[in-house]
């Protein structure tokens, strides 16, 4: 019998990576190898926790931007936009330390694994990097996937619950690691509880995500003009805001949990 | 909008099914080996606690396994074929108040997401469990114990 959901982890970046695929019917067994490897390579080059990783090695200056290989490239490149389209709010390179794009690369790895399952004999699947989540495709059944958006007052409780259409990032004081940095003043700051991005891209919503947690609910005016993403801030009082077309799957934006 | 009704379609084998591991748990490096002084899990059977009443309610308590901040084991009962209640039965965190801090947002949390995952139907939950390996595989030996994987 084809198990309805088959499920891979992988230890990479200081953080558990879930993939989760949705097989058709008689489709046999399933090779994750390709994801796994761009997750691991990821972790190789871009883990802040490696000291002899090139982005460690960039960070103290021992190599230059431009002798990167390209997996940093990439990400430095798509740092830089994502500084310009968060108004600042997002800026890796004003980071205590050095240049620290921890807020991007681990969306962005989860969807390069993403597009490496693409192949696969499966309605849909799900990569879940520690909360940040990038998807493809469906349920078997066509029903698309939902994700809970964990409450950061009452962790048993889902704050809200998102239809998704493609990558969902949430960021928040309660994370592990998360240590939100305020670009402007260099402290760390938070501005709401909790702040979720959902769009095409998981790096740019990662990015995003982390720059509206900063920037609290003033930052809901740079995600509102970017085409194919939206957002949800739950403030400290519970109260959310969010932008205009937020894929709420059922209730939206009351003050406490879903009622599960 | 509306919400979608919430529907209890979710089964015991379904659910073993969305933990399945892919890989062997040996694949799983840092969090995912289990202690060899606790590799299988103790199964009691018969509603132990809740009495003959709720006959066909098993408790099991999965196996002690590593996680990325400490060692943990779930407890898990079941009902009628249903996951009913799903607890910590062991935490050790090094009494790290940062690890504290976390295993008492996350692991709620997981627990939750267990139930969830019959019962609200919902395929993942954003915003940071970094539990969740060591939890999975002590809840997925806890069932295999039951004879549910």
């Amino acid at each position: 019998m084809t198990p309805p959901v088959v499920r891979d982890l992988v230890h990479v970046m200081g953080t558990v990576v879930t993939i989760d695929v949705y097989p058709l019917p008689g489709s046999g067994a399933l090779d994750f190898a390709a994801a796994r490897t761009v997750l691991q390579r990821a972790d190789e080059v871009l883990s802040t926790w490696r000291p002899d990783s090139p982005v460690s090695r960039l960070r103290r200056g021992e190599i230059a931007a431009v002798d990167a290989p390209p997996e940093l490239s990439a990400v430095l490149t798509a740092c830089a936009t994502a500084r310009e389209l968060s108004d600042g709010w997002f800026d890796p390179w004003a980071m205590p330390g050095g240049f620290d794009p921890t807020g991007y690369v681990k969306g962005w790895a989860a969807q390069r694994a993403l597009e490496a399952l693409a192949g696969l004999p499966v309605s849909g699947a799900l990569v879940n990097a520690a909360g940040d989540i990038a998807s493809l495709g469906s349920q078997l059944s066509g029903a698309p996937f939902r994700i809970g958006i964990a409450d950061p007052d009452e962790p048993r409780r889902l704050a809200e619950i998102v239809e998704l259409t493609a990558c969902i990032a949430t960021s928040g004081t309660y994370e592990r690691g998360s240590h939100l940095i305020d670009p402007r003043s260099g402290e760390p700051t938070a501005r709401v509880a909790s702040a979720s991005v959902t769009g095409p891209d998981l790096g740019l919503a990662d990015a995003l995500a982390t720059a509206l947690a900063v920037a609290g609910l003033a930052g809901l005016s740079f995600i509102e003009p970017l085409a194919g993403y939206e957002a949800l801030v739950i403030g400290y009082d519970g109260r959310r805001q969010w932008t205009s077309n937020f894929p709420f799957a059922g209730r939206t934006g009351q003050v406490g949990s879903v009622p599960l | 909008m509306k919400r979608a009704p919430i529907v209890i379609a979710g089964t015991v084998a379904g659910l073993v099914a969305v933990l399945e591991f892919h890989s062997t748990p040996a694949k799983v490096s840092l969090a995912g080996s289990t202690l060899p002084s606790a590799s299988t899990g103790r199964s009691t059977t018969g509603g132990e606690a809740a009495g003959s009443a709720t006959s066909g309610t098993r408790t099991v308590t999965g196996p002690q396994v590593n996680y990325n901040w400490g060692v943990l084991s779930v407890k898990v009962t079941v009902s009628h074929g249903k996951i009913t209640k799903v607890r910590l039965a062991y935490l050790d965190d090094g009494s790290n108040p940062r690890s504290q801090y976390i295993d008492q947002q996350s692991i709620p949390l997981l627990e939750q997401e267990t139930l969830h995952a019959q019962s609200a139907n919902i395929q993942g939950v954003s915003g940071a469990s970094y539990t969740s390996a060591g939890f999975t595989q002590s809840l997925q030996s806890a069932l295999h114990s039951l004879g549910m994987s």
